[in-house]
């Protein structure tokens, strides 16, 4: 062999053994691919990635807007039992519908050294993650919890006049309200359409959860319930008197808030705050990192964030009892990267990290919710722990997404005025019967139904109002 | 000599059959791809149809035979989709052959700045409908709005556009037309300039007026081409889903939700599986029927002209 060709050869072969090298190496890397609606959190969870020491691994996101896109970009995937994600996080309620695709979280608190069941608030953990309801099975862990709260206007909550003038006029001091009889008041006395005012901003729009999230947290205040998780009835319950009571409480509401905001979103109610168009809203704490912003809210100084009001029932209870927003991690169980996936959670729900992410998210890390720094790290996370107390959910059944759907056609109707509360709940629970008939439940009719279901279903009413500070 | 003409019967039958071989094979990769990207599709969505089945919720599948047409027939919410869609695809398709056409009839004349206008003209047309349902929700908030604003600032009142039934159907129908139009005047300029030019000097010279011209000439010698728009945007429009989705959600209550809207949420939010392909079925035959007879009436048009 000539010396040329041999120095061809060898350099060949160099350049085959390097390519080799490379390749291998690239094979070793990984992407971790998650779902989630676009926003400040997942933003968050992919920056704070960054910093994960295993450089071989990559957090992937695979955002959808809110709403049924996010929903269905989930369940089709599953549907084809599929591994475009590997992870993803789903509202509390789509527990029950995903559970039996998802990894049983169980058996990673099992094999791992820190994920552990403990390391998270057992009330957060069973709201995210368990499912059927008290089963100590868990499909998702609690990522980003969130609390429906009130958003108010304190430089007008604390002008002077604006106090005795309301003083005057409902003989009470004027205050953040602790039930929504007293809302009703304080939105009706801000209502100044001429000044560009108005009482009170909430969610009323048709798309995905918005008007029923708002109007379900009135029903279950006013005593009323979806339906009766024993015996499947959804006839006399979600269109009990309590539960109409609640709803039209809901629907009153709009009167005093902006034209149109009958089919707003949550968009439109962070505008209106954000706008000081507003004293008072309704609105997930999720959204209060903006709104206390100055880069952000015109009104950032000027807003206060407080818990949402009760309301006394037509029983005489108080009760104070609203939405839980916030979504689990869980894992997709048809992911061929689970060991990836597993030391990543490891990582990732460690104190460093949820620090990180709490200063602009909230936590399901019991270790960082407890400590008085994250207590004290703006001006809402002190009140959305106390809120955490208080909180209720939807249906946990796998036909959340059709029983939804249901339900917001209904409410949705009832905000625009072209049905009444009475006949749209009564046609919801026709409805939601259907579907639970449907899909095999078998409704055991009692033979009355009472007034207000909750004094039936884990009672909450107390004999007077127990006041948030 | 029946030797002779034997052998060469012979020879041109083998012509004709390896003439044949060759056509088929040529078109055999085609036929299998739309075998399978168009006959499977619709034979699996028929056979689904008559199941009781969720692609999510893995249970086992149940034959119910026409128990899901029989349902979906018999509810009353699937009428008033089909009453809401119809009453969309009508005011959508009037609208934009109407504007289209005057549009494209303004465009088919040479002036300066022709093309610049036309290429703006097109631009709606580009966007996405999920883009163009959000920018049009914006655009009709009710506070905050420009379409309230500007009436407002003339003294009309503020109207809850996409908050009360009727007034999201037309608001539904003004972004589906300032979307479409475009098409339409593309097809419709196109058309116009295509006629010769005799015809019309052939036309001065007897003395036609403008009007006489618009409804004798051009219209009629455009015909073909702007029943081929037509047929394009009724079958577009009735498959509408997207724009409604960002629009209005469906909403107020089920006011705004059209029968595609009912298909896809039958099919990936509820995972009715075996019911959406009913659905999907049923408005399948209406568009084929819809399609087949503006096709016959297309052939006619052809014909005469």
């Amino acid at each position: 062999m000539n010396k040329p060709l041999r120095t061809r050869l060898l350099t060949s072969a160099a350049a085959l053994a390097a390519g080799l090298a490379a390749s291998s190496g690239a094979a070793r890397a990984v992407d971790l691919t998650f779902v989630w609606h676009a926003g400040t959190c997942a933003d968050a969870l992919v920056e704070i990635s960054k910093d994960y020491p295993d450089k071989s691994v990559k957090i992937v996101p695979a955002l959808v807007p809110y709403g049924p896109q996010w929903h269905d970009k989930i369940a089709s995937e599953f549907a084809i039992q599929g591994d475009a994600f590997d992870f993803a996080m789903w509202d509390s309620q789509s527990t029950a519908e995903f559970a039996s695709h998802a990894v049983k979280i169980n058996d990673i608190f099992d094999k791992s050294e820190y994920l552990k069941a403990d390391i998270f608030p057992p009330a957060s953990l069973s709201r995210y993650g368990e499912y059927p309801d008290g089963s100590g099975e868990f499909f998702g862990l609690p990522a980003n919890q969130d609390a429906y709260g009130l958003t108010y206007r304190k430089d007008l909550f604390e002008d002077p006049k604006e106090q005795e003038a309301f003083k005057a006029k409902y003989g009470r001091d004027l205050a953040v309200p602790q039930t929504y009889q007293e809302a009703k008041e304080v939105a009706e006395f801000f209502t100044r359409p001429d000044q560009g005012l108005y009482g009170w901003a909430q969610m009323g729009g048709r798309d995905y959860d918005f008007a029923t999230t708002a109007s379900n947290s009135f029903l279950w205040s006013f005593g009323g319930e979806l339906y009766n998780p024993e015996t499947f009835e959804v006839k006399g319950y979600l269109d009990s008197p309590a539960s109409v009571d609640g709803v039209q409480a809901y629907v009153d509401m709009f009167k005093f808030g902006p034209p149109g905001s009958t089919n707003w979103g949550f968009d439109e109610v962070n505008t209106a705050i954000q706008q000081g168009q507003v004293a008072m809203a309704m609105q997930w704490f999720y959204f209060n990192g903006s709104n206390a912003d100055p880069k952000v809210s015109k009104f950032a100084d000027k807003v206060g964030f407080a818990v949402l009001p009760g309301a006394v029932g037509r029983d005489g209870k108080f009760r104070r009892q609203f939405s839980v927003g916030g979504q689990g991690m869980g894992i997709n169980k048809y992911s061929k990267k689970l060991p990836e996936l597993t030391k990543f959670m490891e990582w990732y729900f460690q104190p460093e990290q949820q620090k990180r992410y709490a200063a602009v998210c909230q936590t399901g890390l019991k270790s960082v919710l407890e400590s008085p720094d994250w207590q004290n790290l703006n001006s809402y996370n002190a009140q959305f722990s106390k809120a955490l107390a208080y909180l209720n959910d939807y249906w946990h059944l796998p036909e959340y997404p059709i029983l939804l759907d249901e339900l917001q056609q209904e409410v949705s109707a009832a905000a625009a005025g072209t049905k009444t509360v009475q006949q749209a709940l009564s046609d919801a629970a026709e409805k939601n019967e259907r579907t639970l008939e449907r899909a095999g439940y078998e409704i055991k009719r009692g033979e009355t139904t009472p007034e207000v279901p909750d004094q039936n279903i884990s009672p909450v009413g107390q004999d007077k109002v127990v006041p948030v500070e | 000599m029946s030797t002779q003409s034997h052998t060469a019967r012979q020879a041109e039958l083998k012509r004709q059959s390896s003439g044949r071989l060759m056509i088929f094979g040529f078109l055999s990769p085609t036929l299998a791809i739309l075998l399978f990207m168009v006959a499977y599709p619709i034979f699996s969505l028929v056979y689904y149809s008559f199941f009781n089945f969720s692609a999510l919720r893995q249970t086992t599948m149940k034959p119910i035979g026409l128990r899901n047409y029989e349902f979906l027939l018999s509810d009353p919410q699937l009428w008033e989709r089909f009453v809401f869609t119809g009453k969309f695809v009508f005011i959508c398709v009037t609208l934009q052959m109407l504007i289209g056409i005057f549009v494209g009839y303004q465009l088919q004349k040479n002036f300066k700045g022709r093309d610049i206008v036309f290429t703006a003209l097109m631009m709606p047309m580009m966007l996405s409908p999920v883009v163009v349902g959000f920018l049009w929700r914006y655009m009709l908030n009710s506070e905050w709005g420009i379409v309230n604003f500007l009436l407002y600032s003339v003294g009309l009142p503020k109207v809850d556009w996409l908050g009360q039934a009727n007034a999201a159907l037309w608001a539904a129908a003004a972004a589906d037309t300032w979307m479409w139009t475009p098409f339409i005047i593309l097809l419709a300029t196109a058309a116009f300039r295509g006629i010769p030019e005799t015809i019309y000097e052939a036309a001065e010279v007897d003395g036609a007026s403008p009007t006489y011209k618009f409804f004798r000439i051009t219209l009629p010698m455009a015909a073909p081409v702007l029943f081929i728009a037509l047929i394009l945007r009724l079958i577009d429009s009735f498959k509408q889903y997207d724009l409604f989705v960002a629009l209005t959600g469906g909403g107020p209550g089920t006011a705004t939700e059209t029968v595609s809207f009912a298909v896809a949420k039958t099919a990936f939010s509820y995972f009715y599986t075996g019911e959406a392909s009913a659905l999907a079925v049923i408005l399948l035959v209406i568009i084929i029927g819809l399609s087949m007879i503006l096709v016959r009436h297309l052939q006619k048009l052809g014909e005469r002209y």
